[in-house]
């Protein structure tokens, strides 16, 4: 895939990443403590509370390496400077010079064209003197 | 036109066609090609294919508007930018959660920017891929391919007088 196709899909999965991580710790939240009057909510300890103790951590991890991927992938864009003149510049220049070599690239062949036929035609006399030699008497 | 019958008659125009196969200019000329915007099935086109600007869509603009965009620098700086807000986004969660909409927004706001900084890319894109394409064309073009052609020819007139006549 192209780079800006990658950067466009490595700005999703930040987008991804964010949202869930969110949705995560709002979803999985354990109850607090609104008041002094009431007391504390119970929050039994189990492998659900310890997993939910560690999903921030890993989403967390997972969110900051993938926008350290995004920066990578910005690093790596092949973005000559100059601007849009000098690309255009270079795309007259480019026409122009394919131009010049195709007009070579036709003489060659119409040269070749020429010897071509002049090949053939020494075959068919070549063959035609074979023919001539092997014609019973 | 009718427009809103469920069965419409065919266009009137036909009947301009009649002497078609005999003499093919008596009838008129297909009309010429749309330019500027055209409304279509309801919705507005236009001719031109121009990524609208941001604030044609009604987006605040966060990186510096001007000829020359140094886009990684922008993206860097639009990527800190993110993750600044969505830690701002998690400390409000904590401290003061009815105020979450305006962290959102400007989280989603920064994501708009970046898509269109990428999408601003393509045409730069297009054109180096162009660029790429008429210099592999020209490569091509310049490969030896006469000598090719010329040892071929030799070896033919080899065999033709190496050939007893």
């Amino acid at each position: 895939m192209d780079i800006i196709s990658q950067l466009q899909e490595q700005v999703n999965t930040i987008a991804a990443l964010a949202f869930n991580t969110f949705g995560t710790l709002q979803r999985d939240a354990p109850p607090v403590r609104l008041s002094p009057n009431y007391r504390d909510p119970v929050a039994p300890l189990s492998d659900d509370t310890i997993n939910i103790a560690e999903q921030p951590k890993l989403m967390s991890a997972a969110l900051v390496q993938a926008a350290k991927q995004f920066d990578m992938l910005v690093s790596a864009l092949p973005l000559s400077e100059g601007g849009e003149e000098a690309q255009f510049r270079r795309i007259t220049e480019l026409e122009a010079e394919n131009e010049a070599v195709g007009e070579e690239l036709q003489m060659q062949l119409e040269a070749a064209e020429e010897e071509l036929r002049q090949v053939q035609e020494l075959f068919k006399q070549a063959a035609d003197n074979c023919l001539n030699l092997k014609r019973p008497d | 036109m009718a427009t809103s019958s469920s069965y419409p008659p065919p266009p009137p125009f036909y009947r301009l066609y009649a002497d078609y196969q005999e003499d093919a200019k008596s009838a008129p000329e297909p009309p010429p090609p749309v330019q500027g915007a055209y409304p279509l099935f309801g919705a507005n086109y236009t001719t031109e294919d121009v990524l609208p600007t941001l604030e044609d869509q009604g987006v605040r603009q966060l990186y510096p508007k001007g000829p020359n965009i140094d886009y990684k620098k922008e993206l860097k700086a639009l990527n800190r930018d993110l993750q600044l807000h969505l830690l701002e986004l998690a400390d409000v969660l904590v401290e003061r959660p009815s105020q979450y909409a305006r962290r959102v927004e400007d989280i989603s706001l920064i994501f708009k920017n970046l898509h269109h900084l990428l999408n601003s890319l393509r045409p730069h894109q297009a054109r180096a891929t162009l660029i790429h394409i008429l210099e592999l064309q020209i490569q091509r073009r310049r490969r030896p391919r006469r000598e090719e052609a010329q040892r071929l020819l030799k070896e033919s007139l080899q065999i033709l007088d190496g050939h007893p006549n």
